[in-house]
């Protein structure tokens, strides 16, 4: 059995939540991940007050967090390895900095979902995350490698700054996206409008994205065919940047190829 | 000698001598298997023996799109060579100039998680002049190299795994028609997963003899034993009496295993299809690591 974490009560603040990965947890017994100690506003809780655990001790590399956590901030961020899947809405800052393994959140996310700390220039170096609902402001900003996948919408300024990696909305990515974007790919699965910092290329099937839309189904999203099989547009920017970053974006309306 | 009767065919008994050898699985897709299929024959083409090609290569077999790495028709090439840096420069060669070069292809490592590799991709994106990007999808890194038609995508390396060349039969019958239609059913018989017959349509009638009697310099020259025009000339004649054709089935394989099953089918399936002798060619046993008596092939796949 998966270690899985249940919220029982609505914590009274804003929690911390970066313990929440498997590489801290996996392994621990019941008691141990029942007192770990999180930040909630200004005070300390326990785990254990706020989660009914189940599945403990067991040295598989994965967890289940289930609930409304849209309380919790930082969950996931920083993790290397293992799989976290949350079933409920997750707050700000969910899998910052995140380096590797797999962060499925079958919910909303809140603000910076995948992105670097205030005054870092790297946010996110590896690993997936995938949201089937929508994601706030400044998805995947600074993002160097790795791959952000929202089945929604993400908020404004998705990819700020972003050095490499991809941030793929599946219906449809925000304003102001890309904003510094150098050499990342964002991808909006429906009509968007660039910065003026970017420039129209061509229509085109893009291989490389076949194969990342594949991945996002196998992770768990709903991915139309059409996506699979259709043109989409490319634009090169940021221009302000190194200008090797593009936003890819599909509209059907435009017809086939 | 004959070891035993299948039918008509008498068997000889002796063995077949194989070799380690290195190989890569490339995965090539396009947007139809005739496309996929367009690249997969130019990349295993002129690529019969590794003493004339320095590699063997052929269609392992097609995939369905539900087999492939991006959803779409595709073809298996296996591609053997003797170390792995021989299998290293050759994809390298082979992909550029054949798979790159063809419309609407992807080109994937079919050995994911082999110990050790070589670099495709990672060498290939120098002809992006800069303008190539990578991705790192699921753990594995592509390159996204842009052509004239949009973009080839390509892996960054490709596993190496070890496997066996040079396992073969050598199905003879009175007449070249009937020897030929044997052993083109055993060839088809014989494909199928982690097997390469590098020859065209998977037969060779050239079998060789290392060495030449004439010559000191040549590799390998014909033999002389097996030719049915010779067989009054030399004392040493092997074509067995009534033989009017012998072709050679040259097979490759991902192991020891599947060379041995491959040979197993071509043998029973050569007998059925009206060979009347069927040996096999050795070096006397003492070049080879593999050895594969036809006495063993005895019971039927």
């Amino acid at each position: 059995m998966t270690l899985t974490l249940t919220l029982n009560s609505k914590p009274p603040g804003r929690v911390l939540a970066a313990a929440l990965s498997p590489e801290r947890l996996c392994g621990l017994n019941a008691s141990a991940v029942a007192g770990v100690e999180l930040r909630c506003g200004g005070e300390t809780v326990a785990l254990g007050d706020l989660f009914d655990v189940s599945g403990a001790g067991v040295e598989e590399d994965a967890m289940v967090l289930a609930g409304d956590l849209s309380r919790f901030d930082g969950i996931g961020a920083g993790m290397s390895r293992g799989v976290i899947e949350v079933r409920g809405d997750v707050g700000a800052w969910s899998g910052a900095e995140m380096s590797g393994g797999v962060l499925r959140i079958f919910g909303n996310a809140g603000a910076r979902l995948g992105a670097a700390y205030p005054g870092a220039r790297v946010g996110m170096t590896g690993g997936e995350i995938v949201v089937s609902g929508d994601a706030g402001e400044e998805a995947g900003a600074g993002m160097r490698r790795g791959l952000v996948a929202v089945g929604g919408r993400t908020g404004n300024g998705a990819g700020l700054r972003m050095l490499a990696g991809t941030v793929i909305a599946l219906s449809g990515i925000g304003e102001e996206a890309g904003l510094g974007n150098r050499r990342g790919s964002l991808v909006s699965g429906r009509a968007a409008r660039p910065l003026p910092s970017y420039a129209f290329a061509t229509r085109f099937r893009p291989p490389g994205l076949r194969l990342q839309l594949l991945r996002v189904r196998e992770l768990g999203l709903s991915v139309r065919d059409g996506l699979l099989d259709g043109s989409w547009a490319r634009w090169s920017g940021d221009v302000t940047e190194l200008g090797r970053g593009e936003m890819l974006i599909f509209n059907e309306e435009e017809g086939p190829l | 000698m004959s070891a035993y009767t299948l039918g008509v065919t008498d068997v000889a008994d002796t063995f077949a001598e194989a070799f380690p050898m290195r190989f890569a699985r490339l995965v090539i897709t396009a947007v139809s298997e005739a496309w996929a299929h367009e690249a997969a024959r130019s990349a295993t083409g002129f690529a019969t023996s590794v003493i004339g090609c320095k590699c063997e290569a052929a269609i392992e077999r097609a995939l369905s799109p539900d087999e492939t790495p991006d959803g779409r028709p595709g073809i298996a090439v296996l591609l053997f060579a003797m170390d792995r840096e021989g299998v290293g420069k050759r994809i390298v060669e082979r992909v550029g100039q054949c798979v790159m070069t063809c419309p609407t292809t992807a080109c994937f490592d079919g050995l994911p998680g082999a110990e050790r590799t070589v670099a495709l991709g990672a060498t290939l994106r120098h002809f992006g002049d800069r303008f190539q990007a990578s991705k790192v999808i699921a753990g594995r890194r592509f390159w996204r190299i842009p052509v004239m038609e949009g973009e080839f995508l390509v892996s960054d390396s490709a596993g190496v795994g070890q496997g066996v060349g040079g396992g073969n039969l050598v199905i003879g019958a009175g007449s070249d028609e009937s020897a030929l239609a044997a052993a083109r059913a055993a060839a088809q018989a014989m494909r199928g997963e982690g097997i390469a017959l590098p020859f065209p349509g998977g037969i060779v009638r050239s079998g060789s003899k290392v060495g030449a009697l004439t010559s000191k310099s040549m590799p390998a020259s014909t033999n002389h034993q097996m030719a049915p025009t010779l067989r009054a000339q030399v004392t040493d004649s092997l074509v067995p009496e009534g033989v009017g054709a012998m072709f050679e089935i040259v097979i490759d394989g991902v192991s020891e295993e599947a060379v041995r099953e491959a040979m197993r089918r071509g043998l029973h399936t050569a007998a059925a299809a009206g060979a009347t002798h069927v040996t096999a060619a050795n070096f006397g046993g003492k070049l080879g690591e593999f050895h594969f008596p036809l006495d063993g092939l005895r019971d039927p796949p």
